[in-house]
């Protein structure tokens, strides 16, 4: 066979103009003869394989790129809104707590003089699409983002952005869309401002929902369900994103009116007119504005305002990149197998090229360039995964961000050139740096070496069967696992000790899960050293001794010995004892992927328990309820005054508590601050409290110079009981004290709770958030649950079963992704451990010819490479659940408390880590008897 | 006269140029109203000032519109527009205060030197950043304002600009007394007894103040005409558009013009000439005693309005100083492409000559309705 091919290189080899034609253009000849004769030629006769490599490299590529896509989508929501239908702003004014008074409109101008800027002041309200039945889950219908402009108004922003020398871009306006009926209010431009139901939609919207100009539709507003009447699209141009679904314009006055916000906006934004140096105008600008605030207000720019959303979901966002990157880290194992199997394979032509004169530099740069074209290939198909990945990703990163932070538009995650080179680079990347080794060994090992068929496997290296290193990385993150969390700005907190010492164990129990391998391979045989291995003249050698020799710090006292019972056992357990480094990677990597699995399952288990708890000590009362509208962490669809002053009132109402939350801006970040009545949770709630306060503390509370505070508040702003604070406020800043601090699963950006009656004094502001009822004895909850929804269709009313149910399943949701990168990783896993197999095998072809020669047959061999692979898998999952534990108790007391500051119970979630066990070792012996059964078959002159 | 629509979506906000015309004539009796319930223009009347310089909600169309020629010392020259319009919403009943206005304001610069003409339009419903006093001139959109702080000495200032690309601060001092233009206070433009108008105007005012063009800030001096004209009228449908001057002599008179154009190429009886002579005595000729012939053409790149790229007029003896006048643009680009308003107008700063050639003033001309008819456009 050698011959034949060298029939087919060498003389192209010798023909070649190397030492007539310029040395480079020689150089480049060869390796593109090499590339083509050498690496092509394998890959397609192998084409399977070949095909199973790349898709191993695109799932890992399409894992990460997806997650990241995804992300990006989310982020993208936060995008001012307003950037759709003006211009970019250059600055944002905002309440530091509720609302801005719009009578302040008249001051800024004045503040300004005659500084050419448009002041846009906007409202923003949300609305939902009606509830389709009482008893939908919630966060399953969409939520529409309503924003109030004055419409007149932005029409300037609009013509400034246009140079007087230049004329208008033709494009669709507010105003004059042809209306589908004759009588639309459209076609009547003052009607237009004074009707309180026109609104503007975008073009995705009208096509969704096959809505025209002059048509209606249904939403959910605060309790009430009204129907929106169709003015227009909104105007899109190329120099803006277009506007997303759920965008609704409307009238300022109209949204004010509608959301029962009369006289109030949410921010104004200023955009400079262009023209002059606009840096300077712009710090112009801020300087007046600064200037007449008083601290009334406070001033930031688009960026900062993106980045404090940014901020908002940092963490979230980065723990779902590092569990994304399992899946490329996994892959990137599987290319130096199959590089370095590949390596071993073609060993006899490496040996052929080095003693026909062919350079080790030629030959390491052919099998870099075969890494990185797989790498290309891998990434291309990775990235167009990907793509399809994140579309299913963004809605369920979506839906989390919902559930957690914000509402979110993020519908699609879209694929740009730079994204699309990114994921292309990173397989190359990926691709190349798995093939470093590999092209050393083939370009450094001596030809006599290479030319020795069938030459014994190689331990792996060194970093592989360090048990000093192994115990110095567990020790390592020891030491990182009790380094403080980085502080950012916002209150954001970032456990980079915890991530350190989480790489430092997983590394660890990687090195622990081949030596276990090892241990357990010699426990069984018996303790006799050293492999069987045949080699081309049929002679049985002593393979590799192990380094340590038998009396190493793990060796055991053999109690069976398995090997000399059955020669098929003999024959799996010599294959591993000791490890190939194949085998000890193989190992490695399962135990990375069990360990994360299994240490998230640890912390998902823990704080299921707590949430279980929580919600049992807390949630007590009868009845919850809000707005249908309130679907995400976000929405300000509340109850309006009228609506919950005669729920509270009704006969069988035994006390109530009716809850006011809105964002309000400490120095240290956003928080909530929450009104709530202080006698209802003396008498009726039960609140987790970490101390519980008196009842003068609750009486001080009433009075306003108390407050209480959620855990995750104490360690977002590092406050604890005792310390003051100074609320802002409408009616300016508020002094109170920490009486007490309580647990609350509900809200990692933690909460201050006062009582309502002054939050409303400070606000000035009645609408109720949620409303808890507790009915009088004998009165039956779902009667009155059935009579408010009647009496109230827009408004969602639980029973305490049902709400239990609903935050368990919400808090299950936002979960759903990390299951399912898991899942991934440990796929890639598995699918590694059967080209780690494939690949033994095909190594020792040679030895399969000898095994059939003596008599076995193709199932013994089978079953000898799937307990062969079983005793890998087993190692991996030992080492894999043990690493888990540490990395569950880092989860839970490390990175979850440093995080989101939540205290959780530490909880085995035994089921379904023996269901995890369960699956490795049935996926490892399955793929092994498969790979076994395609092995057996295997001709001994096969290349691949 | 070429009010242009330049985009279908614009159109909504042409009828409030529209009305800045006038209308057909009548020997009928002026009613108290017009159908749609807002005041018409009564023979008579009797202003009130400060007040009457403040806004008057009750007529349906109002504005207040300055230009001006500006000098620095080094002797560049500049002629520049600020024009704030009212319009107000339909009346929803004759018996309540009408409180919904919308806002338009017009800037304009023409750089002479540089030939670079720079204009910017504003339009805000009334409220915060947009409004008018109705004791007293203040009037703003915007950065933009013009206010009579005191009243006794009638002077004026206003601040505008284009953009960031230029800003006008000036003061504006009456040299001449107020003149009210029209017969018995009211300035009839059509055969429609309510189309008419209480034009008052002050012809001559001394100059003063900084401009600020790109980076450069340059004190100026120079000549201003301001006019402030009341009205609730339409436009006829026989008519197409107007042309309109305002001349300030160097011997201290002026002349104000109007000509009405109608569809059949002739020119309306309405259309008027008037003289104020230096102590302010306004007296006026109808149409048949004057000349008024474009002369030359100007076609805009922006809109394609073909415009007259200069005015030869012909007065009657006893009407000024030169029989024959010439106004010569200061620069053929002085159109206002209509961003906003959608109707596209020339409003200029002239050079005025006599026959001989010699420069005898300066005048501010204004064109409208050169590329489609106004009154089509109202249907």
């Amino acid at each position: 066979m050698p011959q034949d091919r060298l029939a087919c290189i060498g003389p192209s080899l010798t023909n070649h103009p190397t030492s007539s034609g310029p040395e480079n253009s020689g150089r480049g000849a060869i390796l593109w003869l090499l590339l083509r004769r050498f690496s092509l030629r394998h890959w397609k006769e192998a084409p399977w394989q070949s095909g199973l490599l790349v898709l191993i490299l695109a799932l890992g590529v399409a894992v990460y790129f997806s997650i990241r896509l995804a992300n990006r989508a989310v982020l993208a929501s936060f995008r001012n809104f307003t950037d759709l239908i003006t211009e970019q702003s250059d600055w944002i004014l905002k309440s530091p707590a509720g609302e801005l008074n719009d009578t302040i409109l008249p001051e800024l101008r004045r503040a300004l003089g005659s500084e050419p800027v448009h002041l846009v002041p906007i409202a923003e309200t949300t609305a939902t699409e009606p509830p389709s039945s009482p008893d939908e889950p919630i966060g399953q219908r969409r939520t529409y983002q309503i924003l109030g402009v004055d419409l007149i108004g932005i029409q300037n922003v609009r013509s400034a952005a246009k140079s007087s020398v230049t004329s208008a871009t033709a494009q669709r306006s507010w105003f004059n869309q042809s209306a589908a009926s004759p009588g639309s209010v459209t076609n009547r431009f003052w009607e237009l401002f004074n009707h309180p139901r026109a609104v503007f939609i975008s073009e995705a919207l009208a096509r969704e929902k096959a809505l025209q100009v002059g048509g209606s539709f249904a939403v959910l507003v605060n309790e009430a369900v009204i129907r929106l009447e169709v003015a227009g699209v909104i105007p899109e141009s190329p120099e803006r994103p277009a506007a997303p679904v759920s965008m609704l314009v409307m009238n300022l006055p109209a949204l004010q009116a509608l959301s029962g916000r009369a006289d109030r906006i949410d921010r104004v934004e200023f955009i400079l007119e262009p023209g002059g140096d606009l840096d300077a105008r712009r710090a112009d600008v801020k300087r007046l504005l600064d200037e007449a605030s008083q601290s009334r207000w406070r001033i930031e720019s688009p960026t900062q305002r993106r980045e404090s959303g940014e901020m908002m979901t940092r963490a979230f966002r980065l723990n779902l990149t590092i569990l994304s990157l399992i899946a490329l880290l996994v892959g990137l194992y599987l290319i130096f197998q199959a590089l370095d199997g590949a390596v071993i394979r073609r060993r006899d032509e490496i040996g052929i090229l080095r003693s026909l004169g062919v350079e080790e530099g030629l030959i390491r740069q052919a099998w870099l360039l075969e890494a990185a074209a797989l790498g290309l290939v891998g990434g291309i198909f990775g990235a167009a995964l990907g793509w399809v990945g994140a579309q299913v990703a963004v809605r369920v990163v979506g839906q989390t961000v919902n559930a957690l932070y914000h509402a979110t538009s993020a519908q699609s995650a879209a694929l740009t050139p730079s994204e699309l080179l990114l994921a292309v680079a990173l397989a190359v990347v990926a691709g190349v740096l798995a093939g470093l080794a590999p092209a050393q060994s083939a370009a450094t090992t001596p030809p006599a070496q290479l030319l020795v068929r069938g030459g014994l496997p190689a331990p792996g290296p060194w970093v592989l069967r360090s048990r000093s290193l192994a115990f110095a990385l567990a020790f390592i993150g020891v030491a990182l696992a009790l380094l403080p969390p980085l502080r950012f700005e916002g209150g954001i907190r970032f456990p980079l000790g915890g991530y350190g010492a989480a790489l430092c164990w997983i590394f660890s129990g990687g090195i622990f899960a081949g030596e276990l391998l090892h241990l357990v391979s010699r426990w069984l045989s018996g303790g006799k050293a050293g492999r069987v291995a045949l080699r081309l003249d049929g002679q049985p050698q002593r393979g590799w001794p192990h380094p340590e020799g038998s009396t190493g710090a793990f060796a055991l006292p053999s109690r069976f010995d398995l090997g000399s019972r059955s020669p098929l056992l003999r024959l799996a357990i010599s294959q591993v004892r000791p490890p190939t480094g194949r085998h000890r990677l193989a190992a490695a990597s399962l135990c990375c992927a069990v360990a994360m699995t299994a240490g998230m399952a640890i912390l998902v288990g823990s704080f299921s328990t707590t949430m279980r708890g929580w919600i049992e000590r807390t949630f007590e009362a009868d009845l919850y309820m809000s707005s249908a509208g309130a679907q995400s962490a976000s929405t300000d669809n509340r109850i309006s005054t009228t609506v919950w002053k005669k729920i509270v009132d009704r006969p069988d109402v035994l006390a109530a508590n009716v809850i006011q939350a809105g964002e309000i801006r400490l120095p240290g970040g956003p928080t909530m601050l929450v009104g709530a009545s202080m006698e209802f949770a003396q008498s009726h709630a039960h609140l987790a409290w970490q101390n519980q306060p008196s009842p003068e503390d609750f009486a001080a509370a009433v009075r306003g110079e108390v407050v209480f505070v959620s855990e995750s508040f104490t360690e977002r702003f590092q406050k604890k009981a005792g310390d003051t604070l100074e609320l802002p406020t409408p009616s300016g800043l508020k002094p109170v004290r920490i009486a007490a601090v309580f647990a609350d699963y509900g809200n990692e950006r933690g909460s201050i709770v006062t009582e309502r009656l002054r939050m409303t004094e400070w606000f000035d502001d009645e609408l109720a958030s949620s409303i808890i009822l507790k009915l009088k004895p004998g009165v039956e909850p779902d009667r009155v649950r059935s009579e408010l929804v009647g009496e109230n269709p827009g408004l969602s009313v639980f029973t305490n079963s049902h709400i239990r149910r609903e935050i368990l399943r919400i808090f299950r949701q936002t979960f759903s992704i990390t299951y399912a990168l898991e899942f991934i990783g440990v796929t890639v896993a598995v699918i590694g451990l059967a080209m780690t197999l494939a690949s033994l095998l095909l190594q020792r072809r040679n030895e399969l010819t000898t095994l059939r020669a003596l008599g076995m047959t193709h199932p013994e061999i089978a079953r000898a490479m799937a307990v062969e692979g079983l005793l890998t898998a087993s190692a991996g999952l030992a080492a894999g659940l043990v690493t888990s534990l540490a990395l569950g108790w880092l989860l839970i007391f490390v990175i979850n408390k440093q995080t989101f500051g939540w205290t959780l119970q530490a909880d085995l979630p035994l089921l379904e880590l023996a269901a995890l066990g369960a699956l490795v070792l049935a996926a490892g012996s399955g793929v092994g008897l498969l790979v076994g059964r395609w092995g057996a078959a295997l001709p001994a002159d096969r290349e691949e | 006269m070429n009010i242009q629509h330049r985009t279908s979506n614009t159109c909504w906000l042409f009828p409030l140029l529209l009305f800045l015309v006038l209308p057909l004539a009548s020997s009928a009796a002026i009613p108290l109203t017009t159908s749609d319930g807002f005041a018409v223009p009564q023979p008579g009347r009797k202003f009130v000032f400060p007040r009457d310089h403040g806004s008057h909600p009750e007529f349906k169309i109002e504005w207040w519109y300055v230009t001006g020629h500006l000098f620095a010392k080094d002797g560049r020259r500049f002629g520049y527009q600020a024009t704030f319009f009212r319009r107000s919403a339909p009346r929803r009943a004759t018996n309540e205060p009408n409180t919904d206005q919308l806002y338009l304001a017009h800037m304009a610069l023409l750089d002479e030197r540089s030939g670079k003409f720079l204009h910017q339009e504003r339009i805000n419903r009334a409220g915060w950043d947009a409004g008018s006093a109705t004791n007293g001139l203040d009037v703003f959109n915007g950065p933009w304002r013009l206010t009579m702080p005191d009243p006794k000495s009638e002077t004026m200032t206003l601040a505008g600009g284009v953009r960031a690309e230029t800003a006008f601060s000036l003061t504006l001092k009456p040299t001449k007394p107020l003149v009210v233009f029209g017969i018995d206070a009211v300035s009839r433009k059509g055969a429609d007894p309510t189309a008419a108008s209480h034009y008052l105007t002050f012809t001559r005012l001394e100059t003063t103040g900084t401009l600020r063009l790109g980076a450069e800030t340059i004190a100026v001096t120079g000549l201003s005409w301001m006019d402030h004209e009341i009205s609730s009228s339409q436009l006829d449908g026989a008519q197409v558009g107007w042309d309109w001057t305002a001349v300030q002599f160097d011997d201290g008179t002026e002349l104000m013009i109007y000509v009405l154009r109608r569809k059949d190429g002739s020119i309306d009886r309405f259309s008027t000439l008037a003289h104020v002579d230096r102590e302010g005595r306004v007296k006026q000729v109808p149409a048949d005693q004057f000349g008024w012939k474009p002369a030359g053409q100007w076609k805009s790149p922006a809109t394609g309005g073909v415009y007259p790229a200069g005015i030869e007029i012909r007065v009657p003896e006893g009407y000024g100083p030169e029989r024959v006048l010439r106004l010569e643009p200061l620069a053929a680009a002085q159109e206002l492409t209509g961003d906003l308003g959608g109707i596209s107008y020339w409003e200029g700063a002239c050079r005025v000559r006599n026959t001989a050639g010699k420069v005898v003033g300066s005048a501010f001309l204004e064109l409208t309705g050169y590329s489609d008819g106004l009154a089509d456009r109202m249907r």
